[in-house]
C-alpha cells in the first residue's frame, strides 16, 4: 500500500472521477430542451400548414432571397464583426415596427370599427377637458386639503364624461350634437395623431435637450399623418386606416431609431440594418408582383383576418374573435390592474405580520394554481347566476379572465414592490413621509415597471384561455364584432376550439385551426416581447 | 477591530492623528449651552434581544455630538431613538424617557411622522432617490406641504452641503449619476432643505473614500453652527476631529462613558473606554 500510494505521489495529483457528473449534466440539459424542442417542432409543423412555404413559385422564393435575405445576412453579418451594439438597435428598430404594425390592427379595430370615431373623438374631447382641470388643481397641491382635490377631480370626470341627465350636457354629448362635425380621418389624426405627436415631442425634448427640437418633432409627426392620410387614398390606401398606421406604427418606430441615434452616435449604422430589411421587403413584394411570381397559398393571409366564421374552411375568418379578444384584454387589464396592485400595495407596505396576513398568503399563492374552469364555474355563478348578467358577454368574460388572472398580477407586483431598496423607505421615512407619501412617491414609481411586466404576462395568459369563456356561455361562432359591454363577446382561442371541435372536418384541422392557431400565438409573442424589452430595459438602468 | 495586542504603526496613527484632531475642534462647547435632546434610563428590545441599557444623556444645541463604539454596540439604535425610527421595526420596543426639548417624544400624544419633519437624518449608505437632483431636495419641502420659492431653496441648500458648484448645471439629472459622496452630500442637502431642528446622522462617511469623508467632516462641522448634530461614527479619529461631545458606547448596549470629547479622548475616567480608544479592546 505504502509504496502505492508514493509512486502515485511522485506521478502528479491523479485523477478524479467525473463520470456521474458528466451524465447528471447531460440528463439536466436533456431535461432543459425537452419541452422546448416538442414544443418547437409543433410549431413548424402548424406554421408550415398555416402558410405553406411550399406552394409558392421558385421564383418567389429566389426573388425575396436576393432581396431581402441575401442583404440581411450580408449586412447583419458585416455589423456582427464590427459593431454588435448598432446591429443591435437595427434588430430592435425592426422588431418594434412588426410588433407597432401588429398593435396598430388592434387599434384600428377598436377605433374605428368597434368605436365609431365620432363618439371616440367626442369622449376625448371630455377627457382633455377634465385632464385640463385635474392639472390646473394641482396648481394649487399645497392650498387645497388633499381629499378636497380627490373629490373635485373625481366630479369634474363625471361631469364632463356623464354630464346630470336634464340639466347639463356632457361633453361628450355636446360633440356628438354639433351642427359641424369633422370627418373619420381628421378626428384619427387629430386624437391618434395627437396622443403620438406629444409623446414623440416630449421624447425627442428629452434626448436633444430641446424644448424647441421636441416642438418640431411633435409638429412634423402630425403633419405628417395628416399628410398620410390626404395622399393614401389618391394611390388607393384608405384614409383611415393609414392614419392609424401611421400614428401607431411608423412615427413611433421612426421617433424611436431617430432618438437612440441622437444619444448615441456610434449605433448609426443600426439603421442601415434596419433600412436593408425594410426595403428588402419592400423591393421583393414590388419585384414580385412585377414578376409574375405566385406567392404562396398562406391560410393566414389578408382574407382570414378580415372575415367571419363561414361554412366552408376557405371562407373562414378570424375577425370577430380578434375584436373580441381585444375587448377581453382592456376589460381585464381595467379591472385586474388596480385590484392586483392594490392588493399587493397592502400586503407589502401596510399589512402586519400576523395570521390573518399569512393566511391571506398562503391562500394568494393556492388561487393561482386552481384550474380555469373553476374560475369559469366562479363566473357562471356570481355574474350570472347571482347577479343576474346576460351569459357570454364582454363584461363578465373580462370580469371572469380577471379574477383568474388576479393572483398572478398580485404575486408579480409584490415581487416588484419588494425588489424597491429598504434604503428608500427609510430616506422617505426619515424625512418625515407618511406611509402613504412614501408608497405614492417612492415605491410606486420605483416598482411600475416591473409591476407592468408581470401584469403584460398576465394579460397573456389571460388571452390564451378558453375554458371560462365555454364556462360563462361565450358564443363558439360570432358573425359580428362586438361593439359594447354588454355585447356577446368570442375569443381567439375559442374559435379555434370551435373550428376543431364543432366544425370537426378535414378542412378545417388543416386550415383554418393553424391559421388561427399562428395568430393567437404572433399575438402573444407580441405581448411578451413587449413585456421582455420593458424588464430588460429597466433592469439595466437599475 | 480584532488584533488588539501588537502595537503596530495603526495604534500610532489613532494616537498621532487624536491629537491633532483635538486642536482643530479646540472645544467650542459652553456648559450653558441650552440642552436640546435629554435621555432618561432609554432601553430598547429587539424581541428578547436587549440592546440598549439605561441609556441616559444629554446633548447640546448647535454642536457636535459623536457616538463612537464597536459594531453592534447599540450606538445606532440610539440615534433611531430619537427620531422614532425604530417604530417601523415591528419587534422592536422602546422603554424610558427622551424628550426634545423639554417633550417627550414617546408620550402618545406624540406622532411619529411630525417629530421626524422637525429631527432630520441621514443615513450609512447614500440613499437619494431616483429622481432629478432638483426634486431629491425639494422632497421634504412637497411632502411636509412647504410653501416658498423652491428654486431658492434648492440652491441654498445645496450650497450649505458644498455641493451647489458641482451640480448647478445639472439639476435636473438625476441624482443617482452622481459619485458616492456626491450623493451623500445631496442626501445631506435634502434633509436641510426642510431646516430640522436637529440632524442626525448614522456613519455619514462609512461608505466612502477618504477625499469624500473629509469633505463631508469639513461640512459636518460647518452645519453646527446652525443645528445641532449628533453623528454615530466607528471611526475614532472622525470623532475627535469633529466632535465637541463624544459618547463610548461598549458590547452590551451600555453607555460608558459621555463627556467632552477633549477629556474622552486625553483623559478618559473608565479604563475600558482608554482600552477601546488606544486599540486595546475593540
Amino acid at each position: 500500500m505504502a509504496t502505492e500510494q508514493d509512486s502515485s505521489y511522485a506521478q502528479g495529483f491523479g485523477q478524479v472521477s467525473r463520470t456521474a457528473g458528466l451524465i447528471f449534466r447531460y440528463l439536466l440539459l436533456a431535461a432543459t430542451m425537452f419541452g422546448i424542442v416538442t414544443l418547437a417542432v409543433l410549431l413548424v409543423y402548424v406554421a408550415n400548414d398555416a402558410i405553406q412555404p411550399l406552394t409558392a413559385d421558385a421564383g418567389w422564393h429566389l426573388t425575396f432571397f436576393l432581396t431581402l435575405v441575401l442583404p440581411t445576412i450580408l449586412v447583419g453579418g458585416a455589423l456582427y464583426r464590427r459593431n454588435r451594439e448598432a446591429l443591435k438597435l437595427g434588430g430592435m428598430v425592426v422588431g418594434a415596427l412588426l410588433v407597432s404594425l401588429m398593435f396598430s390592427g388592434g387599434v384600428a379595430i377598436v377605433f374605428i370599427d368597434i368605436i365609431p370615431p365620432l363618439t371616440g373623438f367626442s369622449y376625448a374631447v371630455g377627457l382633455v377637458v377634465a385632464v385640463a382641470g385635474t392639472v390646473l388643481l394641482t396648481k394649487y397641491e399645497r392650498q387645497i386639503p388633499f381629499t378636497a382635490r380627490v373629490a373635485a377631480t373625481g366630479l369634474l370626470f363625471f361631469l364632463s364624461l356623464f354630464g346630470v341627465p336634464g340639466y347639463f350636457h356632457s361633453i361628450p354629448e355636446l360633440v356628438q350634437k354639433a351642427p359641424v362635425v369633422p370627418t373619420d380621418w381628421i378626428i384619427l389624426t387629430l386624437v391618434l395623431g395627437g396622443v403620438t405627436a406629444l409623446v414623440v415631442g416630449q421624447y425627442i425634448a428629452r434626448v436633444r435637450e430641446d424644448n424647441k427640437a421636441g416642438l418640431a418633432a411633435g409638429a412634423s409627426a402630425l403633419v405628417l399623418t395628416a399628410l398620410g392620410a390626404i395622399v393614401g387614398p389618391l394611390v388607393g390606401i384608405d384614409a383611415n386606416a393609414l392614419v392609424v398606421v401611421t400614428a401607431v406604427s411608423f412615427v413611433p418606430t421612426a421617433a424611436y431609431a431617430g432618438g437612440s441615434v441622437i444619444t448615441r452616435e456610434e449605433l448609426k449604422p443600426g439603421l442601415v440594418f434596419a433600412a436593408t430589411v425594410i426595403v428588402g421587403a419592400l423591393v421583393g413584394a414590388v419585384a414580385v408582383d412585377a414578376l409574375g411570381f405566385a406567392g404562396p397559398q398562406a391560410w393566414t393571409d389578408w382574407q382570414f383576418l378580415t372575415s367571419s366564421h363561414s361554412g366552408s374552411a376557405e371562407n373562414a375568418g378570424l375577425y370577430p374573435a380578434i375584436g373580441g379578444s381585444i375587448l377581453l384584454m382592456v376589460t381585464v387589464a381595467a379591472l385586474s390592474f388596480p385590484l392586483g396592485v392594490g392588493a399587493a400595495v397592502y400586503l407589502e407596505e401596510y399589512a402586519p405580520d400576523n395570521r390573518f396576513t399569512r393566511f391571506i398568503d398562503v391562500n394568494i399563492s393556492n388561487l393561482a394554481g386552481v384550474p380555469s374552469v373553476v374560475y369559469g364555474l366562479l363566473g357562471l355563478g356570481v355574474f350570472v347566476t347571482y347577479l343576474g348578467q346576460a351569459t357570454g358577454t364582454v363584461l363578465i368574460g373580462g370580469a371572469t379572465l380577471a379574477l383568474l388572472i388576479l393572483p398572478i398580477v398580485i404575486i408579480s407586483s409584490r415581487e416588484a414592490i419588494r425588489s424597491v431598496p429598504n434604503d428608500m423607505r427609510q430616506a422617505s421615512y426619515g424625512m418625515g413621509a407618511t406611509r402613504w407619501q412614501t408608497v405614492r412617491n417612492v415605491v410606486l414609481p420605483e416598482a411600475f415597471p416591473g409591476i407592468l411586466t408581470g401584469t403584460i404576462l398576465a394579460l397573456g395568459r389571460a388571452i390564451g384561455e378558453t375554458a371560462p369563456l365555454i364556462m360563462i356561455g361565450a358564443p363558439n361562432v360570432l358573425f359580428n364584432l362586438p361593439t359594447e359591454l354588454s355585447s356577446k363577446v368570442s375569443a381567439m382561442p375559442l374559435q379555434v376550439y370551435a373550428w376543431s371541435s364543432l366544425f370537426a372536418s378535414e378542412d378545417f384541422y388543416t386550415k383554418a385551426v393553424p391559421a388561427g392557431v399562428v395568430v393567437l400565438l404572433a399575438v402573444l409573442l407580441a405581448m411578451n416581447s413587449i413585456a421582455i424589452v420593458l424588464r430588460n430595459k429597466y433592469e439595466s438602468e437599475t | 477591530m480584532t488584533g488588539t495586542n501588537d502595537p503596530t504603526n495603526d495604534e500610532m496613527l489613532v494616537e498621532t492623528d487624536v491629537s491633532d484632531g483635538l486642536s482643530a475642534a479646540e472645544s467650542s462647547v459652553t456648559d450653558d449651552a441650552d440642552i436640546v435632546i435629554e435621555s432618561e434610563d432609554i432601553n430598547v428590545w429587539y424581541g428578547d434581544d436587549h440592546a440598549l441599557t439605561d441609556i441616559s444623556m444629554e446633548i447640546p444645541e448647535n454642536s457636535v455630538t459623536a457616538m463612537i463604539g464597536p459594531s453592534g454596540c447599540g450606538k445606532s439604535t440610539f440615534l433611531r431613538c430619537i427620531n422614532r425610527m425604530n417604530d417601523l421595526i415591528d419587534v422592536a420596543r422602546v422603554e424610558g424617557n427622551l424628550t426634545l426639548r423639554g417633550k417627550n417624544v414617546y408620550d402618545d400624544d406624540v406622532d411619529p411622522v411630525a417629530l421626524r419633519r422637525r429631527v432630520g437624518m441621514v443615513f450609512q449608505k447614500p440613499n437619494p432617490f431616483p429622481k432629478s437632483i432638483y426634486d431629491n431636495v425639494v422632497y421634504g419641502l412637497k411632502i411636509q406641504g412647504i410653501d416658498g420659492d423652491y428654486d431658492q431653496i434648492v440652491e441654498e441648500s445645496l450650497k450649505r452641503a458644498a455641493l451647489w458648484d458641482e451640480v448647478k448645471d445639472r439639476l435636473h439629472e438625476s441624482g443617482l449619476d452622481l459619485s458616492g459622496g456626491q450623493q451623500q452630500r445631496l442626501c445631506i442637502a435634502r434633509a436641510i432643505a426642510t431646516d430640522p431642528e436637529v440632524l442626525l446622522m448614522d456613519e455619514p462617511a462609512s461608505a466612502l473614500d477618504p477625499v469624500a469623508t473629509s469633505q463631508i467632516e469639513d461640512l459636518v462641522e460647518e452645519l453646527a453652527e446652525d443645528y445641532t448634530v449628533v453623528i454615530v461614527t466607528h471611526n475614532m479619529q472622525q470623532a475627535a476631529r469633529i466632535s465637541d461631545k463624544t459618547a463610548v458606547f461598549l458590547t452590551g448596549g451600555e453607555l460608558v462613558e459621555f463627556d467632552d470629547t477633549q477629556k474622552i479622548f486625553e483623559n478618559p475616567e473608565s479604563q475600558r473606554v482608554e482600552d477601546y480608544i488606544t486599540g486595546k479592546f475593540g
